[in-house]
């Protein structure tokens, strides 16, 4: 199990790596960061019980949101060390040739 | 914001220089003797039970008042984002923006504006405006954006709890989103 910035850094790998994601978000209304030292990891917010994923996904979406968010939730979880995951999808980036 | 945290600063100035009479000021100087015995009259009337029907009801519709806004201040407030449910959220933007691109996909919509109110439980409540030409067949086209809007949506795994769809007739000429 990870902790902290660990677990933030594998979060970040994780949600990345999943079909639909296009960038870590970084928070609407307040900023969305795990912070340790002088390093940050965008994105991901660490609690002692949860963990909040903040995701930019791709448009057109190749899979249905939930999907890709169940998909990010079972690749963290073997590091999520049991807390309660919440994926929030903050915004999608548009392929180029769609507004063509 | 500021202007009520600055008045509130001079006011509590004030207050702590007349409570302690510095600088020769006095509370018993104040010009609020009309003003404390005209309170002190209504108190003593509202002991006694002699008030007017006009007070009465005054102070009836006051208390209902404060219970009212009591009970809305004491309603969680609406959620900002839109819970899709099972720990997964949409920023509202996001949904505003699935919306209108597959609005202004429909043919006959020249144009659209969106808005979008997460709601405590899943789905969304989405207003869209559609706007058409002059002379079309409204209900068709309302029936027809509704069922493409909700298909889109529920394939995209956007759940949605109420789509309210405005149709405005405009001049094709005066649509700045788009002319088809």
């Amino acid at each position: 199990m990870a902790d902290g910035i660990q677990l933030a850094r594998a979060a970040s790998v994780a949600a990345l790596a999943t079909e639909g994601v296009h960038s870590m978000g970084r928070g609407r209304y307040v900023e969305a960061a795990t912070y340790e030292g002088s390093e940050k990891v965008s994105g991901v917010v660490v609690g002692a019980e949860d963990l909040e994923i903040h995701i930019v996904a791709d448009y057109p979406l190749p899979r249905p949101i939930p999907e890709i968010a169940e998909n990010i939730r079972e690749r963290i979880a073997p590091q999520a060390g049991g807390r309660r995951t919440r994926v929030v999808v903050e915004d999608l980036e548009v392929a180029e040739d769609e507004r063509l | 914001m500021i202007l009520l945290f600055a008045g509130l600063f001079v006011l509590g100035v004030y207050t702590v220089v007349y409570s302690f009479d510095l600088f020769d000021r006095s509370l018993t100087a104040l010009p609020i003797s009309d003003f404390s015995d005209g309170l002190q009259d209504f108190v003593t009337r509202v002991e006694n039970g002699n008030l007017s029907a006009i007070t009465i009801v005054t102070l009836v519709l006051l208390a209902i008042l404060g219970l009212i806004w009591f009970i809305a201040e004491l309603r969680p407030s609406t959620p900002r984002r839109v819970r899709m449910g099972n720990g997964t959220y949409l920023t509202r933007g996001v949904v505003e923006e699935e919306v209108s691109a597959v609005a202004e996909q429909v043919p006959d919509v020249l144009g659209s504006s969106v808005g979008v109110r997460a709601r405590r439980s899943p789905g969304a409540r989405v207003d869209l405006e559609a706007r058409v030409r002059r002379g079309e067949d409204l209900e068709t086209i309302r029936s027809g954006l509704r069922t493409r809007v909700q298909e889109h949506l529920s394939g995209r795994g956007v759940p949605v709890s109420k789509l309210n769809v405005k149709l405005v007739e405009a001049d094709p000429r005066q649509t700045t989103t788009r002319v088809q």
